[in-house]
This record gives C-alpha cells, structure tokens and sequence, in this order.
C-alpha cells in the first residue's frame, strides 16, 4: 500500500510540485492551502506523515503541530523557509520531528519523508530496563513505576536506541543517523530539542536528568541512577 | 632607569638622552608641583567664560576707581590746602601787622613794662577775630644778651618747632614767610603752618614773631572724605562684580545649556531640548538650536528606519525568494533527473539549469545570513563542542571537492581533543569556508589543518601551498564580494561572502581571523576563538606565519601573538575600476583600501 502523506503549504506551485516528486517516488499525496484547514484535512486523509509548512496564512504551523499532536503520533516534518534558531526550536518543540529547509531538493525531501516513514523493525519480545522505566520493545509500550508514558514513534526510537547499550555514551551525529536516519551531519538541536520533549515525559525531574544523562562536549547517554 | 640617575653625572654622558631623561624628569617633577595650583586655576580660567568675565572686570573697574579715587582725593586736598593757606595768609598778615606796629611804636623803657606789653599784644593776637586757632612763637633773632624780652611762646610750643630756613628768611628781608610744619612728637605728627616776620621790641632788639596754625582739622576733613571715597569705591566694586557676574550668567548659561544640550545629543540623547523663556537674543539661539536638533533628529530617525527598512527588505527579499526557488529547484532536478531522454542541446541546457540554481542557492543563504549579521539579529549557539570532531567533518564534506581540484587534506589535532564552548554550527562553517577557499586557491597541493589549544584558546590554522596572496590582499580577503585578482575566473562559484561571514562568525565569538600569504608560496587563515564565553584571548596558540607553524607542529600549549583588535567589519563598497584588466595588482580604488584598513586598525 502506498504511504499517504498530507502536504501542508500555501504554496500551491510548490505544493503541486511536491506532490509530483512524492508520487514519482511511490507516495500518495493530499494537499491543504491552509492552516485554518489543516486538522479538518488531517482527519479526512488520515496521512501516515504530514508535511508542515512553518508560515502559513489562517493558523501559523506550530499551532497546527500542536493540533496534530494533540489527537496522534504521525511523524510531522516541517518545511522552513527560516533557518533561524528561535523558528527551528519552537517547530520542534511543538512536536514536530524533523524539519527541511528551504530550499530542498526533492532527493533531500524523500530521504526525510523516507526516514519517518521506515517501518518499525519487527522486533524480538524485548524488555529494556532504565533506572525505574521499562520498555517493552516488541509492544511499542513505555512504562514509568508502572505508569504508561505515552511517547511518539521518534521519542520511542531515541530512547530504545540508548537504552540498548546503557552507559554508552551517544554523540549527537550517532543519534541523528541512528534514529533520523541522516547520513551525513545534520542540525544537532533536533537531537537536544527531541531529548528535552523526552525528559519532560520520563524524567521524575527534567532539570536534573537520571535516564538519559547529558556528558558535557559529546552527548547523552542512558543511564540509571544507582 | 634609576641607577643611571645616580651615576649619570660621573659618567661621560656617552648617550646624553638617556642621562639627561632622569633630571629632566626631576625639574619636570618640581615645575608640577609649583604649577599644580596654578594649573587648577587656568583651567578654571580657561574653561569658564563667567570666571574671566567677572575676575577681568573687578581687575579693570578696581583700577579705574584707584585712579578716579587718587585723582579725586588730591584735587580735594589741595583745594582745602590752598583755601586754608590763603585764609591764613591774610589773617595772619593782619595779625601781624597789628603786632608789629604795637610793638614799633612802644615807649616803654624798662623790662617789666615791655613785657607786660608784649605779653597782651601776644595774648590778643592769640585769640583776637582768628578763625583758626593759632599760637605763637616769639624768638630773638640774634644772639643778643640785653633783652627786656625772652623767648615765648603760647600753649605747649617751644621754640623748636620754627624752620632753621624760615628763620633765616625772617631774620632777613622785612617781609611776611610761611612754612608748612609738622607740629607734635615724630608719631603724632599733624601738619601745621607757621607764618614769621620781623617785629622789633624795646629796647630796638629784632626778634622773629612766628604765628603757629593747626591744620589738623584739614587733615580730619581730607581722611574723611578719603575713607568716604574709598568704601564708595568699594560699593561700587561689589556692585559691578554682581552685575559682571549676572550679565555673564544670564549669557554664559544658555550658552553652556546649549553646550550641555549638543554633547548630549552628539551621545546620543536626540530627544534633549534647550529650555526657552522669553523673546530675547538667548531665547533665539534656543529655538534656532532645538530648531536644529529636531531636523537632526527627524534625518537621523530617517536614515535609521531607511537602514532598517533596507535590512529587512534584504531579510524578507531572500525569504520570499525561497518557496519560489524550492520550487524551481525541484523541477529542475526532475527535469535534470530525465535528461537523457533529451536531445544534446536540451540535456545540455537542464544540466546547467541544475547547476545554476544550485549557485543561485548558495549565493541567496549567503545573503539572508549576511543581512542577518547586518540586522544584528545573529546569536550565538553555544555548547561545548570538540573542534577535532568539527575538523573531520568539514575534511569529510570538503574531501569530494578536494579531490576534484586532486589536493589531499590533513589534518593534524591534539589526540585529546580540543573542548571550547562555541557554537558548533557558526565554527564548522568558518572553518568549511576556510578549507574550500584553502582547496579553490591551493594549486592541486595538500591543504593542512591543525588545531590547538592553550590556556585560554582554541585556534585553526587552514594553510595552503598555492598561489597564495600579497600582503595588501591579505588585508582585504574578509571584504564583502572582494576578489584577489577579478581577472581570474570564479571556478567553484563561491558568492564571494563566505570569508567575510566567516569574519562575522568570527567576530560573534569574539575571537580573531586572521590571514598571512605570500604569493607563489601560499597562505595560511587562522581562527583563534576563546574557549568559554567570558575568556578574553591574549594569545592564540597556533602561529600564523608557517615558518615557524613547521618547527612547532608537534608542540601543543605554546602560545603565539594575536594581530591588531577584533575587527570591524560593515559593507565596505567595492568600486572595481576595470572587471577585464589584466595585470595581478589590487584592482579596488585607494580610498577604499585606506578605509577598510583604517577599520581594521
């Protein structure tokens, strides 16, 4: 079945001309013009990825991120015509999870799409134990003292990713290819926003991180606190 | 210095510079101490106008009342003097007369009658019709022993008091003289005046008869009017002192207002006024000053938001062109994608459609990062990062390009690595540009990297073995579109920004870029950045000259000097005189060198 993805952008040219390098490579397509309409069109297509512009007339992109995210986990890839630290940041603490600048090119664009859309590896009944949070791999299912946490798809592969191999320490480009699937050196602060919105929901304290552990000048690693 | 002092004077003076710079500095030392107050003053003098006003006025209007005062007390002095002697005169003439034709005419023939009759002549004449008290003084003029008569004289005189030389004119011709005295002991002296002549008491023997006056009530008169002029005088002084004083201020003040009001506008301060009251003069140069600083303010509010709007129209010109160009971009490489199923020509054409597009791309992020600089909107994103793993990145990313212009890269970093808080992102792209420039003028030679640190700073040296560059050129490479020769083709189609937003990054960092060359022999960029956020760097550990960079490679820690201050750098516009000239010199005017030099300084 081809993977239905919802283009997001005021744009129509560049949208129709998305539209053509995501069906010449196997996608189906949707297209909305604007933010107001967004979610209205998320429901109706039920994409399994969306394309997000960041400006957008009607309602601005991060607020359709919220909304998106609100109601599902589909992976949310933003199209910025800034690169500006303070717009990148907002977009991706709004949940976003990977982001493309503008301007692209169709290959970059895919190999994006094609990361978030990579289907979960089947994976072997495996339980992950991380101080007091424990995964169950195979079951998609993060628990906290027996409490489910609810994580993304993007959030879940971060954190199995290090908790695989605890006490390692995980430089940000290893996470960026590990779980974004970027082959050669992307933008780090996807990885330090992503571990933020992760420490925000299985950390007891966010400021003071016991399972994934910041190693100042090389990156984070998992670790209990014991 | 100091053991020079003590035995420069022994010494033969062998160089007189060096012995003569103590003792100038002792005079020099002493001629302070004695003018320090007096500097104190002068520059009171010379920085307030109100100080020279007054203080030049009391000086003038003091003079001008001792003079007035001098001339006025003399011209009083001597017409009560001349009044007094004249009154006397005849006074004394009439008294005198009297006297004498008294006595002339006496008949008495012995000693007690002559003497009763001189003594009430005398008594009259003491007290009779004078207006001023007078006294006598009567004297035998020779030395005659058969007098009925002795010496006399009235009140508490003594014959003492008459001039030797009025004695002698008395003594002389008949006639009326007259002497200015001092009466009294030598510390109560009070001028007086005595008036003589010649009587001739029985029995026919001369004598000199001496009309004492005391003139001590002109004396009282004229210190009266002395000390009245004098506290006028000085009334008056005080007086003009306040009015110089208020003059001055009711004109210095506005004036010092006015100097207050432009220092603080010239800082900055546009919205500073002058106070104006009145109609007047003074209320004129207010209005025509805060006329003054409205226009300023309204020209430089102008120029500002006419900066302003042209950085944002920079900003938001680079941003609206991006959607349209993703666009564009996307279906060239579709159309490039299908190129072979063209004819020739028209494969040729998508291919380098392709290919500009993909320059028009880096020239647009150039811009939109240097207008960025420009808006001051750019911030730094620092984290502490390892600048060996950004080395081998950027030698990864640049390693494709190298090998198409067939150099090899080296790279040469401390195995334990090189910590500093930086911004990952800005560092990796200067030191990306500096390698790609190191590939673009490196003649297909190897291209080294090193890296350092020392206590307080990180460095990266990118040198090159190529064509290298002048010492003037060197000056210039972090301008804006600046090329070293515009003769010489662009060959990998840089935008000709990446070292000057390298520069920026550099400078965001408060760290240092700089370059050497030589040309035929290379040239070397060195980024030295501090390695915490508030290290000021005082050395880079890296040379930048490659002399010495060979023989230190392996020594890490050392610390070599830093070039000149952090550099300014703005768009300085390039007025190129000839695009087609061939020779290898600079091409930009003089004046935009001297410029651009003049900010580096």
């Amino acid at each position: 079945m081809k993977a239905r993805i919802l283009v997001v952008d005021d744009d129509e040219a560049l949208s129709e001309m998305i539209g053509i390098v995501l069906q010449n490579d196997g996608f189906d397509a949707a297209f909305c013009y604007e933010g107001s309409g967004a979610l209205e069109a998320f429901r109706e297509f039920n994409p399994d990825l969306v394309l997000l512009d960041l400006m957008l007339p009607g309602i601005d992109g991060i607020e359709v991120c919220k909304q998106i995210r609100a109601e599902s986990d589909v992976p949310v890839v933003m199209l910025t015509a800034k690169s500006d630290t303070a717009d990148v940041v907002r977009g991706l603490e709004s949940g976003a999870d990977d982001y493309v600048p503008k301007p692209f090119k169709p290959a970059e664009l895919v190999a994006r799409v094609r990361a978030r859309l990579r289907p979960n590896e089947t994976h072997a009944a495996e339980t992950l134990q991380v101080g007091e949070v424990s995964i169950d791999v195979a079951g998609h299912q993060v628990t906290r003292n027996n409490q489910a946490v609810s994580l993304t798809p993007l959030e879940f592969d971060l954190l199995v990713t290090m908790a695989r191999k605890p006490k390692q320490v995980f430089s940000r480009e290893q996470l960026l290819e590990a779980v974004w699937g970027y082959r050669h050196a992307a933008d780090t602060r996807l990885v330090n926003v992503h571990v933020q919105r992760l420490r925000s929901k299985i950390e007891l304290d966010p400021e003071k991180p016991q399972i994934i552990q910041t190693v100042r000048g090389v990156g984070y690693k998992a670790g209990s606190a014991s | 210095m100091s053991s020079h002092t003590s035995t420069g004077k022994e010494l033969v003076p062998l160089d007189v510079s060096v012995h003569a710079k103590p003792k100038r500095f002792t005079i020099a030392k002493l001629r302070s101490w004695i003018r320090r107050p007096w500097i104190a003053l002068k520059l009171r003098w010379q920085r307030h106008l109100i100080y020279r006003t007054v203080i030049s006025t009391l000086l003038f209007t003091t003079l001008a009342l001792l003079a007035a005062g001098a001339f006025l007390s003399n011209q009083i002095a001597s017409t009560l003097y001349d009044e007094r002697v004249s009154q006397i005169s005849k006074e004394s003439e009439r008294g005198l007369t009297q006297a004498r034709s008294i006595l002339e005419s006496a008949s008495t023939t012995d000693r007690a009658s002559t003497q009763a009759l001189v003594n009430s002549t005398l008594a009259s004449l003491e007290g009779d019709g004078a207006t001023v008290v007078r006294d006598f003084v009567l004297m035998p003029i020779a030395g005659d022993q058969s007098l009925y008569v002795g010496p006399m004289a009235s009140g508490s005189l003594t014959t003492r008091v008459i001039p030797q030389d009025l004695a002698e004119s008395v003594a002389g011709e008949q006639g009326i003289y007259w002497r200015s005295v001092e009466l009294g002991s030598a510390d109560q002296a009070q001028p007086g005046l005595v008036v003589g002549t010649k009587v001739l008491i029985p029995p026919g023997r001369e004598y000199g008869l001496y009309l004492v006056y005391d003139l001590s009530s002109v004396q009282d008169t004229l210190e009266f009017i002395n000390r009245a002029l004098s506290f006028t005088g000085l009334i008056l002084l005080v007086v003009v002192g306040f009015v110089a004083w208020s003059v001055a201020r009711t004109v210095v003040r506005p004036v010092a207002d006015a100097a207050y009001a432009s220092e603080r506008i010239a800082s900055g301060d546009l919205d500073r006024r002058m106070k104006v009251e009145g109609k007047d003069e003074v209320a004129r140069l207010g209005t025509a000053f805060n006329h003054m600083a409205q226009s300023l303010q309204e020209q430089i509010t102008q120029l500002n938001n006419l900066s302003a709007m042209q950085q944002r129209f920079v900003s938001d010109v680079s941003h609206e062109l991006r959607t349209p160009l993703t666009t564009v971009r996307m279906a060239a490489e579709v159309i490039h994608d299908a190129r072979e199923d063209f004819d020739p020509l028209t494969s040729r054409s998508a291919e380098l459609m392709y290919n500009q597009i993909e320059r028009f791309q880096h020239l647009l992020n150039d811009l939109l990062e240097v207008s960025r600089f420009d808006a001051g909107v750019a911030v730094l994103d620092r984290e502490s990062t390892d600048l060996n793993s950004i080395a081998r990145k950027v030698v990864d990313t640049a390693t494709p390009v190298a090998d198409d212009y067939g150099s090899i890269i080296r790279l040469s970093a401390p195995a334990e690595g090189c910590v500093a808080e930086v911004d990952p992102r800005r560092v990796e792209r200067i030191i990306r540009n500096l390698v790609l420039n190191a590939v673009e003028h490196g003649e297909s030679n190897p291209i080294d990297i090193t890296i350092a640190e020392n206590h307080s700073a990180v460095a990266v040296t990118v040198r090159d073995y190529g064509i290298g560059m002048s010492e003037e050129a060197t000056q210039h490479v972090f301008d804006r579109f600046w090329r070293a020769d515009p003769a010489r083709k662009r060959t990998t189609g840089g935008s000709g920004l990446g070292l000057s937003i390298s520069m920026e990054d550099t400078r965001l960092h408060e760290g240092r870029l700089e370059a050497w060359g030589k040309p035929g022999v290379g040239s070397v960029f060195r980024l030295t950045l501090p390695k915490a956020e508030d290290h000021e760097i005082d050395s880079s550990p890296l040379p930048l000259e490659p002399a010495i960079s060979e023989a230190i490679l392996n020594t890490v820690g050392d610390s070599f000097p830093l070039t000149g201050e952090v550099p300014k750098i703005g768009y300085t516009p390039l007025i190129l005189t000839s695009e087609t000239e061939e020779d290898d010199d600079v091409t930009d005017p003089q004046n935009s060198s001297s410029e651009s030099k003049k900010e580096r300084n």
